[in-house]
């Protein structure tokens, strides 16, 4: 064996051991994560209608056009309001349903089991039991039906922009399906407090909201944290339950738009326009990155010696 | 320790609360069902119906006999995707973590790096640029195209790499002495310690393969190719919409990840934890 | 998700909305999934592609036809999701369809990029002459034929004649007439209209103009309702749209004869091909009315006509015996276009010699709408109307019928952005 050889692999063969275990995986990542995003930011550079290898270049335009498209700002503002609706609402939700069930004194597991459950059901499946029975618009939907009980009129929750029903029917849809994940996260910071904290407590003569207020919620801080930051990355990355709830034959409404079904429309609706489609691309990747960072500042991911 | 009053009170009202948001939550199932078995005139009717007239079991016949609707053909996909993605994911990501937190090499803290690096952008912000490479490849409307992209999954090697860091070496040490190598110590010792683990990890991608929707919808815009989400969504909003159709078919579709959860809870619940912070 | 239809997009505000909704995209492939493979045998292999065709039937139809043809090997893609956009992404890549059909024909933007190919030479004079000459008109660019039109689409209003009675309404004749009667037949089981549920965006934006006796664009191509009357008749949407009678939010949109059917609505606008429905779920109890004209004095009354034309790709590998089956298919084989016309959901021939002897077309409601067709057919959009300012339209429709933007203001900038396209196309 020559010597370059028996370097390359190392004492013991590690260099090469190394290779076999970490390899394929760091060769899949750079060609389904890296290339891709390489070539999309060369391609937001570029005029890409309908093609992948352009020639056409065009430095910044294709970001500009990005920033001074008014669907494209709105579609930021949606996600806004969208984040302003959905985390704190999600949270407060899983948080109680958290409390609730770990002070279960029988049937706890069961009660786990069924505010978990949602969590099985993909976008699609809620977003179909959302639109055509729970919050269509004609009499024989659930919600409406219920209004009926009160003598009031059915509403069109999905067709009409004034007043905005249509968060109600997005916001629920995602609270059902994510509540029992973030409770169980709730659940696991919850049995970490040790119970001697309680027990100091009680001596103190603390009971009810003050030891929420006073020792919980303290004591999840670092849950508490998390969940805030993937329910705000998560709302980011929002597309299946609008895509599924809001488009129709006549497309998408102008309302409503997160992100990534704006990106959706751009890049891969009329015609392949990779240029545009990048740079929006590229844009929310770095807004996305961005959180991400600051993600990883708070609750340490990444560091090596964790 | 004597209860109080109050107490007693409280824990009563925590039932009920929980009693009705137990019963919030499984609403929308109880309306998969009710629907998908239902005829259209009974989930049309003008008076709330709780219960169908009679059972349609017939519609889940109807459903995988209908020409128009590739019902069991997308699901027959579907259960390849996350059944494939699952075990690569496992096998490549078991094996990355293992080699990240074991095999010293010199550069290993690059390499780490470059992986967690790409935690910082989620998969669904780039779909764009996996279409372009994807098609490019002309993987649109393939099985490799739905699969091959999803196998490389950073999150699931940094939490194995956190896994293993945390494997009692005595175990690896024991086998190690015997002359066995890396490969060997990893399969013969550390996976079959590590099933609980491995267990939680699957749950979790299979779940997240099963209910993937935008991937999907990218890349396999061709019919026999449709994953049982798309299926759905397509008739969601089709010309003529079956309504019992279209419930039991997704009731068809959420039931494997049902009877997961029910049996695999631990295994879920585990997964979730690991995956939702990072410790 | 853009639905699969664009049939319903087709008879909407014509191409527009159909480039705005997406769902697949990319390169679809015909002939590498079915069965055609690149070859087999010494036949050539053709991809053909159809959306999909709500009535049962349809598609197990059209897989029949393929299979007679004797000369090529022929592998039928039926698409529900959104067909258009499907479409238009596939003719870019190599994995295209060899014959398609596309609403009203290619668009423009397909013409001028060379996608498709000239079929002037299919048809001789006489036949020529038999083809319904507006269809024709609509398929034709600079004297070249790229599409050949298999079977006529319209819509029309649909009510329900014993709940007028009870209501004591008659059928109205001009939009103000039909909100008035909207009103009576609504109570608290039953809304009075369904336009679809998004309360006619996509498919009022030409009956609105046709009513007010404006079109699209003039007779000499240029932005045809910057006008008064096209402002009173937008603005009558919004009233419509708030005035609580109409039906919003149904399972089904207003392509599907369910929500008349089921008894949701008094009154309908939908396309002739759901008389077949609903003729067996309300016997005898509905009559059809063109959508009304705007006031006593103002405009006329109108119907929106189509048709699917089935067109050749100029990247198929075989054009030529692209072409022969398109002849074949939509040109020789009579009684198949017969077949295709009326044996599933209804259309009309769109040739008139097979019109004629449409039995199913001659009595009923059926027979009105055809008169319909021959007195108050407007073709959907022009074919200079390009998809970009169809979007513009609809979003500006959309903006007036559910957010109450003002019409005057919405107009303008859709003229904008018309004027620009219509720069581009002819300049």
């Amino acid at each position: 064996m020559s010597q370059v050889t028996a370097r390359l692999r190392g004492r013991y063969d590690r260099n090469l051991w190394f290779a076999i275990f970490v390899g394929p995986f760091v060769l899949g990542l750079l060609v389904f994560v890296y290339i891709p995003i390489v070539w999309s930011v060369v391609l937001s550079f570029f005029d890409a209608h309908n093609t992948v290898t352009p020639t056409k270049f065009v430095g910044l335009g294709n970001y500009l056009d990005m920033l001074r498209d008014a669907a494209f700002r709105s579609s930021l503002i949606t996600f806004v309001v969208f984040a302003a609706f959905i985390v704190p609402t999600t949270f407060v939700l899983s948080l109680g349903l958290a409390l609730l069930v770990n002070r279960a004194r029988f049937a706890k597991t069961f009660f786990r089991s069924v505010f978990f459950l949602p969590t099985a059901s993909s976008y699609v499946v809620a977003a179909l039991i959302w639109k055509l029975s729970i919050f269509n618009g004609v009499r024989f939907g659930l919600a409406n039906t219920v209004l009926g009980w009160f003598a009031i009129e059915p509403v069109a929750w999905l067709s009409v922009t004034q007043p905005p029903w249509y968060w109600l029917v997005i916001v629920s849809a995602r609270m059902w399906l994510q509540a029992g994940f973030y409770m169980i996260l709730f659940l696991a910071g919850l049995q970490r407090i040790s119970p001697s904290l309680y027990e100091a407590a009680a001596i103190d003569g603390a009971t009810g909201w003050r030891v929420l207020r006073y020792i919980t919620l303290p004591q999840l801080r670092a849950t508490s944290t998390a969940v805030l930051l993937l329910l705000l990355i998560n709302a980011f990355q929002a597309f299946d339950e609008f895509y599924n709830l809001l488009s129709s034959a006549g497309g998408y409404p102008p309302y409503a738009r997160p992100p990534l079904v704006y990106l959706y429309y751009a890049a891969l609706g009329q015609g392949q326009d990779f240029g545009h489609g990048s740079a929006g691309a590229v844009i929310l990747t770095l807004l996305i990155a961005i959180v991400a960072l600051a993600q990883g500042r708070i609750v340490g991911l990444g560091r090596r010696d964790d | 320790m004597q209860r109080s009053g109050a107490d007693k009170a409280g824990s009563a009202v925590r039932y009920v609360v929980l009693i009705g948001g137990a019963l919030l939550f499984l609403l929308p199932f109880y309306l998969l069902v009710r629907n998908g078995l239902s005829t259209e005139q009974d989930i049309t009717s003008p008076s709330w119906k709780f219960f169908p007239s009679s059972l349609q079991w017939g519609n889940i016949g109807e459903l995988f006999r209908d020409p128009a609707v590739p019902m069991a053909r997308s699901l027959v996909n579907s259960l390849v995707i996350a059944v494939v993605q699952t075990a690569g994911v496992l096998v490549i990501s078991g094996l990355a973590g293992y080699g990240l937190a074991r095999i010293p090499f010199r550069y290993a803290n690059a390499v780490f790096y470059f992986i967690v690096a790409t935690l910082l952008i989620p998969a669904a912000v780039t779909f764009v640029p996996s279409f372009v490479l994807v098609s490019t490849l002309g993987w649109v409307s393939t099985l490799r195209g739905l699969i091959v992209p999803g196998l490389f999954q950073a999150f699931a090697t940094f939490l194995f790499r956190q896994y293993f860091l945390g494997f009692p070496r005595e175990l690896e040490e024991a086998a190690q002495l015997d002359g066995t190598g890396y490969w060997g110590t990893f399969w013969r010792v550390v996976v079959p310690n590590s099933m609980g683990f491995i267990a939680a990890i699957g749950t979790i991608t299979f779940i997240g393969s099963w209910n993937a929707f935008l991937w999907p919808l990218v890349i396999a815009p061709d019919q026999n190719a449709w994953t049982v989400q798309i299926a759905l969504s397509t008739f969601l909003t089709a010309q003529t919409i079956n309504l019992p159709q279209l419930f039991i078919a997704a009731a068809i579709a959420i039931l494997p990840l049902v009877v997961i959860f029910i049996f695999l809870q631990r295994w879920i619940v585990q997964g979730v934890e690991r995956s939702g912070i990072s410790e | 998700m853009g639905s699969g239809f664009s049939r319903r997009r087709l008879l909407g505000v014509g191409g527009g909305l159909a480039a705005m909704a997406v769902a697949g995209c990319g390169s679809n492939t015909g002939r590498d999934t079915g069965s055609g493979g690149s070859s087999s045998g010494s036949k050539p292999a053709l991809a053909q592609w159809y959306h999909q065709y709500g009535e049962a039937g349809t598609q197990q139809a059209v897989q029949r036809y393929a299979k007679e043809y004797p000369d090529a090997t022929v592998t039928v893609q039926w698409s529900p999701g959104d067909y258009d956009k499907k479409t238009a992404a596939a003719l870019l890549t190599d994995n295209g369809p060899d014959v398609f059909e596309y609403g009203n024909g290619p668009s423009i933007d397909m013409i001028k990029g060379g996608q498709v190919v000239d079929l002037s030479d299919l048809l001789d004079d006489t036949t020529k002459a038999d083809f319904t000459p507006s269809l024709m008109a609509r398929m034709t660019y600079q004297d070249k034929l790229y599409a050949i039109p298999q079977v006529t689409d319209m819509q029309l209003l649909v009510y329900r004649k014993s709940l007028l009675e009870q209501a004591g309404v008659q059928p109205p004749q001009t939009v103000d007439e039909l909100l008035a009667a909207a009103k009576k037949l609504t109570t608290d089981k039953v809304k009075g209209l369904f336009v679809g549920n998004d309360g006619g965006v996509g498919i009022l934006g030409g009956p609105a103009l046709w009513s007010a006796g404006l079109d699209y664009l003039t007779e000499d191509n240029q932005f045809g309702f910057d006008d008064p009357a096209a402002v009173e008749s937008l603005r009558k949407l919004r009233e419509l749209f708030t005035s609580k009678t109409l039906l919003l939010g149904a399972p089904t949109d207003w392509s599907d004869p369910s929500a008349f059917t089921q008894g949701l609505t008094a009154m309908q606008f939908t396309g002739l091909w759901t008389f077949p429905a609903i003729q067996k779920a309300l016997p005898d109890d509905f009559g059809v009315l063109p959508w009304p004209k705007l006031n006593a004095s103002t405009g006329k009354p109108s119907v929106p006509v189509g048709a699917y034309g089935s067109t050749v790709s100029a990247k198929s590998k075989n054009v030529d015996a692209a072409k022969k089956f398109v002849k074949w298919l939509w040109v020789d084989q009579a009684d198949k276009q017969l077949d295709f016309a009326q044996s599933y959901g209804f259309h009309i021939p769109a040739r008139k010699s097979l019109a004629e002897k449409a039995d199913k077309l001659k009595s009923g409601p059926a027979a009105d709408a055809v008169k319909f067709v021959n007195e108050n057919g407007h073709a959907q959009t022009p074919i200079l109307w390009s998809p970009k300012s169809g979007t513009a339209y609809s979003d500006a429709l959309n903006r007036i019928i559910k957010s109450g933007s003002d019409p005057a203001t919405e107009i303008k900038a859709v003229k904008a952005v018309v004027e620009a396209e219509l720069k581009r196309i002819t300049g």
